[in-house]
């Protein structure tokens, strides 16, 4: 060993080559801490000692080049536990592995990965949290989702669903008592669980050092509802494309569907007609536009105050994408539109009318965004307050496993509509928008730029869907009415909504029901990375940095 | 400076161009589209209580109770509950239930939201209009081309 | 000339006793009281509604009364009614008396303002001094607002507010400095006075020696100074709701929050007061009368102020008070140079 400062690893590529990932080789690569393989649909995964897990997973990311953490999956078979890293490539995400880890159906414990990604780190508390594996080394492993309080973990097989969960009053905390969190010039303060800036229900213990942040820490839950539960009771055909739009409630619920349709799809091998395609990337694209211009709003509210006269221009635009997805879909918010092979329904007739529509929305925009940008962007006092805070570096975004216009807004070149093409994107003219900044305004000026680009996605559409001839507008394949794919299979399938990486996570069981339903929401990663960018700063900008990462708190909580 | 007074003008611009976006809604009932999704209506002389809603309905909200020979007794449906999503229209094979496109329901209590199938027969058409016919294209896939009127009443 | 003066002479009184000069000054002081107030309640929830709205493109209160002007009474009842919460372990004296001071302090300020017509409850030699030294009370009663609250955001508020107040309080006086410097007196009448006189004529219409059109540099500092005087944006920090929730008046409720609203509504008039009298000629302006007039020019420094909200983030603390000590201050101290030298040199 040398005293020298280690190469630079130029190992990433292990394994690529021309036809994808040579598995072999990073079996080789991993040597003997590999004792088995699993082939999962997306990719092979490997699978590791309980007690081998750091080392593998730093493996695969030191000389492999996994430097995405996307999800890290936790379930209960009959006979044991199991945790599911499921590891891509910032480059490329198509580049996939997994790394399972089994651990005994009595003492459920494995090794942390947290130490090598620290996204893994709220994963992992979650995994806890909700199937009881323990982890050990884990720096701080507490419910995540679930009151401190709560008897049992939900979705392990054992968990009593009819019992009581009895909480003395004893066990809360003293909310007048003095608290001096890490020296005793410090004011502890809770900003949430009702704050104007919290956009939400969400709780940051913040430790305020004066009027600097000198902790934060994100208490999360408020809004858990179960939702990964209620997709493992509903059937794959119909019951569960309801409730994604659920998840990311503000307007994004087309782009969640399509995570739910893409792995549905693809675990169940379906196909989707060409025509139905454009419809969802259209449709879908709209939604992005819907959602970043609400972000838009909210983030000027933040920083502007309660005068609210951007959060109504950016609404009264937002409220005209909504009526166009109203006529498409039949729902402003809670869509309800996409199915497992295809779309519930073709444009609205007379068709003229709907292109008119949006058309004219598409034209009105160039003059809508030259507003903000004048409001917003141009704005020297906005400049003053965004520029250089909330700076979060990329190399921290990814170990966070940020993606989405927070990730974009680091200057990582990452989106899942190019790199990992589904829908009809592929073949549309686009640019993904990336910003250098690294701070606050960064990241709201990477929407602002996505809103023309996907507005150019949109015209793209109109046209192809104006000219696509009459006799060919199959909007749903022949699904069968009861979808039942083989036991056993197993899937993530990652598309990109509105905040970044929406992963879905199944594994069916041969019933027409998911035996596993994973979510993994980007803004339950991107908000991990709060602290990073909030600590050192002055309230004001961690309200912004939390303005900025434009989380949405049903999709954090799920 | 230049940012600042372009932002002022904008808002000014606004300010003074006297357009608004409100919608003056109970004096003014807004458009709704043909596709929108409001309180169901349900047909009982259409039913032929195949209970497919109730199978596909994700959270539970439609109740049918049936007698031993399989006639219909009760259709429950719990508006108050119910998610919208229109699986329950789309799996009917015989349109015996259809959302309407009213959004507007009031009840002092959860309760009373539960309707029962006279309630449910009962629910007006927003604005009289009958969404069936604009929602038409789709439908064939389903049920194929259907015989006669559709009578609700 | 003062009120009691003025309204003797309209009652057809001759010279006043000491006791008649005291009961008409007193019915003065309740006119202006009610005015300011009247100001106050059509400003808060009606007409800075209806601003709003016209900036966001919606429409606002419009369905109790014409125009929903009835909003007001409406508003007024809901606010009054309310339960009055006091907060466990507030400190008493203070938390009551936050509010009362608050209002008191900027009702105080009209008492020297020259409104026209005769109208001016006073005229001390010390006029703008003493015009100055009441507005900066309200300083004190938003930090024993926040202080007493018992509350960390209340807390984070009132500091905020001092911190604030004194940063702009010595850019602010010192700027009214160089109109003193012209003007050679306190006196607000006289500064008034002052202003009457002709500047230039152009094409037949002869524009007055408002100090705004002589010195338009301390104008505009004395707007900006203003402004975070009174806490509206960009410089609501110690409010700024979606930072530290509602700052000093988080804890108030019912009666209590209608005072502190209230004051800083007054409080913004006072400063379309103060403006009006430094620098706009006071109630000077052709055609209406003086009162007219005066009313007119503390509403456009109000409409003034929720136009700078509908366009302006609020700054962040630090770069208040660095704007405060290491902006303006150095440039109202340049201006005052500059005045005192071409007073000096020049007129």
């Amino acid at each position: 060993m040398s005293l020298e400062a280690p190469e630079p690893s130029t190992h990433t590529d292990v394994g690529v080559t021309e036809t994808g990932l040579d598995y072999d080789v990073l079996e080789s690569l991993l040597g003997e801490l590999v004792i088995d393989r699993e082939t999962h649909h997306n990719a092979e995964a490997f699978v590791v000692r309980p007690d081998r897990v750091a080392d593998a997973l730093s493996v695969l990311r030191e000389e492999a080049g996994f430097d995405h953490c996307s999800c890290v999956t936790a379930q209960q078979y009959e006979d044991r536990y199991e945790s599911i890293y499921h590891l891509k490539k910032y480059d490329d995400p198509t580049q996939e592995v997994g790394v399972v880890v089994p651990t005994s159906i009595h003492e459920p414990k494995s090794q942390s990965g947290s130490g090598v990604y620290r996204t893994a780190d709220w994963h992992e508390r979650e995994a806890y949290d909700l199937v009881g594996i323990e982890y050990d080394d884990h720096p701080d492993l507490r419910r995540i989702l679930l009151p401190e309080t709560w008897q049992g973990h939900p979705l392990s097989q054992n968990y009593d669903q009819e019992r009581q969960q009895v909480v003395p009053l004893t066990e809360h905390a003293n909310p007048l008592e003095e608290d001096h969190r890490g020296g005793t010039d410090t004011m502890f303060i809770n900003i949430g669980p009702h704050h104007p800036a919290t956009h939400g229900v969400l709780h940051l213990k913040t430790t305020l050092n004066g009027e600097q942040v000198a902790d934060v820490e994100s208490d999360i839950g408020y809004l858990h509802r179960c939702e990964e539960q209620i997709c493992q009771q509903g059937t794959y055909r119909h019951q569960i494309m309801p409730y994604p739009d659920r998840w990311d409630y503000i307007s994004a619920g087309l782009l969640n569907e399509w995570a739910y349709a893409r792995a549905a799809e693809d675990l169940a091998d379906i196909d989707v007609p060409e025509y139905a395609q454009i419809i969802r990337t259209m449709s879908a694209e709209l939604c992005r536009i819907a959602s970043h211009l609400l972000a838009l709003g909210t983030f000027a509210i933040d920083v502007y105050g309660d005068f609210s006269a951007i959060f109504m221009y950016a609404f009264r635009d937002r409220e005209v994408v909504q009526n166009i997805l109203e006529d498409l879909t039949g729902q402003r918010m809670m869509f309800n539109y996409f199915r497992l092979g295809g779309v519930a329904w073709d444009l609205p007739e007379p068709r003229e009318k709907f292109f008119e529509k949006t058309r004219d929305f598409l034209d009105e925009l160039p003059t809508r965004l030259e507003e903000y940008h004048n409001l917003v962007s141009g704005n020297e006092v906005l400049q003053l307050r965004c520029v250089d805070t909330g700076i979060l570096e990329p190399e921290v975004a990814k170990q966070y496993g940020c993606t989405g216009p927070v990730a974009r807004g680091s200057g990582v070149d990452y989106d899942l509509r190019r790199d990992d093409p589904y829908g009809y994107y592929d073949r549309l003219d686009w640019d993904v928008v990336t910003e250098d900044g690294c701070d606050n305004y960064s990241r709201v000026l990477v929407r602002l730029r996505e809103v023309e680009e996907s507005a150019k996605i949109i015209d793209q559409c109109v046209n192809l869907l104006e000219e696509w001839p009459e006799d060919d507008r199959t909007i749903q394949s022949n699904v069968p009415r009861t979808l039942k794919p083989d036991p056993d299979t197993e899937i993530y399938r990652a598309v990109e909504g509105a905040k970044g990486e929406l992963g879905i996570y199944i594994r069916s069981d041969g019933t027409d029901t998911p035996a596993r339903f994973k979510i993994r929401s980007p803004c339950f990663s991107n908000l991990q990375a709060l602290p990073e960018m909030a600590e050192g700063e002055y309230v004001p900008d961690l309200v912004a940095a939390l303005g900025s990462l434009d989380i949405v708190l049903g999709e954090v909580d799920r | 400076m230049i940012g600042l007074l372009k932002g002022m003008a904008t808002t000014m611009k606004h300010a003074l161009d006297g357009s608004t976006f409100t919608v003056e809604y109970p004096d003014d009932p807004p458009e709704v589209s043909p596709r929108f999704r409001g309180v169901h209506k349900f047909s009982q002389e259409r039913c032929i209580w195949c209970r497919q809603c109730e199978n596909v309905c994700p959270n539970d909200t439609i109740q049918i109770v049936m007698d031993e020979q399989r006639n219909g007794e009760q259709y429950n449906l719990h508006i108050g509950q119910c998610i919208y999503c229109r699986l329950c229209e789309e799996v009917c094979p015989v349109d015996a239930i259809l959302l309407t496109q009213n959004f507007e329901f009031t009840a002092d209590t959860k309760d009373e939201f539960a309707y029962n199938k006279e309630q449910l027969k009962n629910v007006p058409w927003y604005k009289d209009i009958d969404p069936l016919a604009s929602r038409e294209p789709d439908r064939g896939a389903w049920i194929g081309d259907g015989e006669g009127e559709v009578d609700y009443q | 000339m003062s009120i009691a003066d003025t309204l003797g002479s309209a009652l057809g009184l001759g010279s006043l006793g000491p006791l008649e000069d005291f009961l008409l000054s007193l019915v003065g002081a309740a006119f202006v009281g009610t005015f300011v107030l009247l100001n106050t309640a059509v400003a808060g929830p009606w007409a800075k509604r209806k601003i709003t709205a016209a900036f966001t493109d919606r429409v606002a209160v419009n369905r109790v009364g014409p125009f929903g002007l009835l909003i007001i009474i409406a508003d007024a009842v809901r606010m009054l009614s309310k339960e009055l919460i006091i907060p466990d372990g507030a400190d008493r004296p203070a938390f009551d008396l936050a509010p009362l001071v608050l209002v008191a302090s900027a009702l105080l300020g009209f008492a020297v303002v020259p409104m026209g017509n005769g109208i001016q409850l006073a005229d001390p030699e010390v006029g703008l001094a003493f015009l100055f030294a009441v507005a900066s009370i309200a300083s004190i009663a938003l930090v024993m607002a926040g202080y007493a609250s018992n509350n960390k955001y209340s807390m984070l508020g009132g500091l905020r507010a001092v911190a604030q107040n004194v940063a702009y309080e010595i850019p602010l006086v010192v700027t009214a400095m160089s109109v003193v410097l012209f003007t050679g007196t306190l006196q607000t009448s006289q500064i008034v006075g002052a202003q009457a006189e002709t500047l230039i004529t152009i094409a037949g219409v002869s524009i007055p020696s408002w100090y705004a059109f002589v010195n338009p540099f301390a104008f505009v500092l004395f707007i900006v100074a203003n402004m975070a005087e009174v806490g509206r944006n960009p410089f609501d920090v110690p409010e700024a709701p979606t930072e530290i929730v509602a700052g000093y008046q988080t804890e108030y409720s019912s009666v209590y929050f209608v005072l502190m609203y209230l004051g800083e509504f007054i409080h913004i008039f006072l400063g379309g007061a103060i403006l009006a009298t430094v620098f706009l000629g006071g109630p000077a302006g052709p055609v209406l009368p003086g009162f007219v007039w005066f009313t007119i020019k503390i509403w456009a420094f109000f409409l003034f102020t929720q136009w700078a909200r509908s366009a302006l983030p609020r700054v962040r603390i630090d770069q208040l008070i660095e704007i405060g000590w290491k902006g303006l201050l150095e440039l109202s101290f340049v201006n005052l140079l500059l005045t005192a030298i071409i007073v000096g040199v020049i007129v």
